[in-house]
């Protein structure tokens, strides 16, 4: 038995149904007599449980109980390996990606200033699951084309505003496509004056023209402006135009996101807010498109203290990451917070040239910071939305949709993979390294491997390299 | 012609044949709904129908019934009376007359469907279980409707000749369109709207539109233009809604801010309320037109109740207040009435999610921008406690009690970082934060929200960790040890600290392999890294 069920690992001529049966047989029963290896942390509660009943705590014990029944390999609807994790459904996950790029029926009106969320979010997911996404050039092009305004960036849609946030979605979406076709949909004359119109003068980016200013729009600034190679010298019609032309677009960005820290160590939307995941990811990254991660994160940020709250948005027996102190686990901060350790490691760790004094004073990451099998296991458990629908999701219990998917997967892909910040083998230059992360035993099945993304870009290498190398090669606009 | 039957020989055959409901019944009692009434008109109208319609046919009927039925068909049918003598004609009427027979009658309901012949309401109620009165207005209702219909053609007909200078065609004389034409088209057009909502509940379909709306005839609406092929992730527009985005794009185009773009702008949050586009538009409507800030709060708390998980509205709300802040800003009293305000609306809002971030956003926005401190008698605070009564884990109103506590200006020094010493703080403050964080803690010792602020207030106030030592301690007994117990993961990790602090490095170490070993293994490879920490610092 347990033969078969490895053998859908390897031989793909075998009747998909077939091995599906047996291994769903081997899951209910000789698992149940042999049990897979899953290690107690991820089978029981917690051995530190407070008797005090809060409304917090009745809904973490609930998704305790949720997700161990996922955890422990009881999960019909899932096919488990023998170490108790369950088998990435890849072709479920593409069928339901791909029709999130299909149309949507009018209930999604809500949708209608997301949509090029929508689209950054399925072709990502694609991406990451090994799928050639530059079949989608041509509508892709058509339709980002309805979205961009005269006066630069792209709004939710046609006639709609343009805003940080739909523009940082448009800019990835047209590079994970690639093309010049693609890459010249985008207006860059038009969009660096719109960029700096939203530059503010005290170093952050307001998300549209009067709308809000947090950390969310200096992130997507910053990595608009990088990919797409634009100038950094402010228009005199800027807000943070001071006449002083050493001010640039990316001046006071770090001590922005300085004043982001909480006294918790993390990272709030705004500065006076409490600490949040979505925002941490946003501020290292910011951070490591401005300078080298091993010198700008401890120059900002009080790294011990950062590192400390990072650490404890991981719970078990989940496994995955929640968002701010005392809230629930949630696939989505798998990237927002699991983005995160691949630029904390590069940060404690720098670039390892021979001879070279750590910058940091702070000891080296020598081994992983998190426990990258937790979030695999969460992952592959708990966020896959089987048997009907396909894609990933928040937790049990809740429907998948192309949000949860991207980020979902984005974090598999972090845990399954190793960055480092080290001298590129051509030129000399500092850049990231990827590797297959090898320092433990490998709980997945090698087929369910992700393809690695870039960890300050979110997509992969290559597609970061494509759109940075047409434009640095551009004169002028 | 046979002899016609008595009615008065009825009750007599009833009790013995099949013709049960036959003529001349005692008077119905009166019908309680349309159907009933239907029902009755035509049983009364249609002799032995039912009976008919039961049985096969008139053999069943008795020589005097069949003689009734008979005539009763002769006399509504001209054609067949026709066909009679002059003699059996008047033979014909006087029965007729005696029985009292209908001349007219109302077509045989159909069988087996007896209910769907008034159709269905807007609920889906068949019209005909209405109550008679309820019909009688509903009848009324549709009459008016009509009338109306026809008098708003005739209005666009003048319209038309009025725009294109057609002469009237009786008169010969040129049409004018005047202001109290138009007005009157528009009550006419309320009413119809209203009428259409009440009868047949369609509000989107004409009620609303702007195509028919002579308010709008100004405006050409951008359609939307979407290239071929531009069709990735797009999504089915409801009618309505695509229209009313059509003339948001054409207004916004031509910057118009005027009291009829914001009921536009209305329209559409209403359909969409995360279109961010429609609530930057609004504000700058608001702005232009001065509209009064308190009224739009009012308008705006009714939305953000509706749509709680939407954050464009607490951007919205934040414009509003720096609109408003020149007025707030001299004006003592003003100020307190409307942070009260506030504060309850947060309550309002944060009872449906305590940790809704944007409210809690929003929140220390305010406090800061209307330097509500201590304001109203520290009122921030006490809501604040109120809600950590509530539930001790909630860590939005931890972190907001840290900001409003730690960064108000009177006792904080501007631009030192969240997680640094500053001497401004009082000491006595420090004192009172320690011993409140303290206290929760007792309640739920592996509750980590009163940790980091435990932590968090010590490193403010500049005080050393272990000056909290023996209450840490609490929730440690017997470490490393068989009888080792543990009540906090997070009391061991400040342990940690507190140890290497005092220069007990072998014990720091042991809360560290401790925590990595049995207490949460899941953060083994952070525990490691301090554990790396600490021996560097051996070292050094």
């Amino acid at each position: 038995m347990a033969d078969s069920a490895s053998s859908r690992m390897t031989d793909t001529d075998v009747d998909e149904e077939f091995v599906h049966d047996i291994a769903a047989t081997l899951s209910s029963a000789a698992m149940a007599a042999i049990g897979p290896e899953i290690p107690d942390l991820f089978s029981y509660a917690p051995p530190v449980i407070d008797s005090l009943e809060t409304e917090t705590s009745y809904k973490q014990n609930e998704v305790v109980q949720d997700c161990l029944e996922y955890l422990t390999a009881k999960d019909k609807d899932l096919v488990y390996n023998l170490r108790g994790v369950g088998l990435l459904e890849r072709d479920a996950h593409k069928a339901f990606l791909h029709k999130g790029l299909g149309r949507y029926p009018d209930r999604f009106v809500p949708a209608d200033a997301s949509r090029p969320w929508y689209l950054y979010w399925c072709l990502s997911a694609l991406t990451l699951l090994g799928e050639d996404v530059s079949s989608y050039r041509e509508k892709l092009v058509a339709t980002a084309v309805s979205m961009q305004n005269d006066y630069g960036g792209f709004g939710g849609g046609c006639g709609q505003t343009s805003h940080l946030a739909t523009t940082y979605a448009v800019v990835l979406a047209l590079a994970l496509v690639g093309g010049e076709e693609a890459y010249e949909v985008i207006d860059r004359r038009a969009m660096w004056r719109w960029l700096c119109s939203l530059k503010q003068p005290d170093g952050g980016f307001q998300v549209a023209v009067g709308g809000e200013e947090d950390i969310r729009g200096a992130y997507c600034a910053a990595v608009i402006i990088t990919l797409l190679n634009l100038p950094l010298n402010l228009t005199p019609e800027s807000p943070a135009w001071t006449g002083d032309e050493s001010k640039t677009l990316f001046t006071g960005v770090a001590d922005y996101v300085k004043r982001c820290q909480t006294f918790e160590g993390g990272i709030s939307e705004k500065p006076d807010t409490e600490a949040h995941g979505a925002y941490a990811f946003c501020a290292l990254g910011c951070l490591s498109i401005l300078d080298a991660p091993d010198r700008i994160i401890p120059k900002y940020l009080d790294l011990p203290r950062f590192v400390s709250w990072l650490s404890s948005r991981q719970y078990a027996p989940e496994g995955g990451f929640s968002g701010r102190t005392n809230k629930l686990v949630d696939g989505c901060y798998s990237h927002w917070v699991g983005g995160c350790w691949p630029l904390i490691e590069a940060s404690l760790n720098g670039p390892r040239k021979e001879g070279d004094v750590p910058k940091s004073t702070l000891p080296p990451a020598s081994s992983s910071l998190f426990s990258r099998e937790g979030l695999i296991r969460y992952i592959l458990c708990c966020c896959q939305d089987m048997p009907r629908r396909g894609g990933l999701r928040d937790k049990p219990g809740k429907s998948s949709d192309p949000y949860h998917s991207c980020y979902v997967l984005s974090g598999l892909s972090s845990a399954q993979h190793q960055w480092r910040w080290a001298p590129l083998l051509r030129d000399g230059t500092d850049g990231w390294i990827v590797s297959p992360y090898s320092d433990e035993v490998q709980i997945f099945e090698e087929e369910d491997r992700v393809v690695p993304i870039h960890p300050v870009y979110a997509i992969p290498q290559k597609n970061v390299d494509g759109i940075r190398r047409y434009f640095s090669a551009k004169e002028g606009f | 012609m046979p002899p016609k039957g008595k009615a008065a020989a009825k009750p007599k055959e009833a009790a013995t044949t099949t013709s049960k409901p036959t003529t001349a019944p005692p008077p119905p009692p009166s019908p309680s709904t349309v159907n009933d009434r239907t029902q009755q008109r035509t049983q009364a109208t249609n002799p032995h129908a039912a009976t008919l319609a039961l049985t096969s046919g008139l053999s069943t009927l008795s020589p005097a019934d069949k003689t009734l039925w008979i005539n009763s068909r002769f006399a509504r049918s001209p054609a067949l009376r026709a066909k009679l003598g002059t003699k059996a004609q008047r033979d014909l009427w006087r029965h007729v007359n005696e029985a009292n027979l209908p001349v007219r009658s109302l077509k045989p309901l159909p069988p087996k469907t007896p209910t769907s012949i008034w159709g269905i309401d807007k609920t889906g109620r068949d019209i005909g279980t209405y109550p008679i009165p309820q019909f009688d207005d509903f009848t009324a209702k549709r009459a008016r409707l009509t009338a109306l219909i026809a008098a708003s053609h005739s209005f666009a007909s003048h319209r038309r000749r009025a725009t294109l200078k057609i002469p009237d065609p009786l008169t010969n004389e040129p049409v004018l369109l005047l202001e109290a034409d138009i007005s009157a088209e528009r009550r006419r057009r309320t009413e119809m709207a209203s009428l259409r909502a009440d009868l047949y509940g369609t509000r989107s379909s004409n009620s609303k539109s702007y195509a028919s709306d002579p308010e709008w005839d100004d405006v050409t609406p951008t359609l939307l233009e979407e290239p071929e092929g531009a069709t990735l992730a797009a999504i089915a527009y409801p009618d309505d809604y695509a229209e009313a985005i059509s003339y948001l794009r054409a207004v916004m185009v031509r910057k118009e801010y005027s009291p009829r773009c914001l009921r536009l702008t209305e329209h559409v949050i209403q359909l969409n309320p995360a279109h961010y586009t429609v609530w930057l538009y609004r504000a700058s409507i608001l702005f232009a037109l001065g509209v009064k800030v308190p009224e739009e709060i009012q308008w705006l708390n009714g939305v953000a109740l509706a749509n709680l998980k939407n954050y464009q509205i607490w951007h919205h709300r934040h414009l509003l207040v720096d609109q408003y802040y020149p007025v707030l800003e001299g004006d003592e009293k003003a100020r307190d009435d409307f942070a009260r305000g506030e504060a309850e609306f947060m309550t309002r809002m944060l009872e449906e999610d305590a940790k809704n971030y944007h409210v809690w956003s929003y929140r220390s926005y305010l406090v800061r921008k209307l330097g509500l401190w201590k304001a109203g008698g520290e009122r921030e605070r006490r809501l604040v406690e109120e809600m950590v009564e509530e539930d001790v884990r909630n860590n939005s109103a931890w972190s907001h009690r840290f900001f409003v506590v730690f960064s108000d200006p009177e006792q904080s020094t501007e631009g030192v970082g969240a997680t640094e010493f500053d001497p401004r703080v009082p000491g006595e403050i420090v004192d009172r934060e320690l011993g409140y964080a303290l206290g929760k803690i007792g309640l739920a010792p592996q509750n980590q929200s009163p940790w980091n602020y435990l932590r968090g207030a010590l490193v403010k106030g500049g005080r050393k960790l272990g000056s909290v030592r023996g209450s840490v301690e609490e929730y440690v007994t017997g470490l490393g040890t068989e009888e080792e117990e543990v009540r906090s993961t997070h009391a061991l990790d400040l342990l940690a600290e507190i140890y290497a602090e005092q220069g007990e490095t072998e014990k720091a170490d042991l809360c560290l392999r401790r925590l990595a070993e049995k207490w949460d293994p899941i953060r083994a490879g952070y525990w490691g890294w301090r554990r790396a920490m600490l021996e560097q610092k051996k070292d050094s």
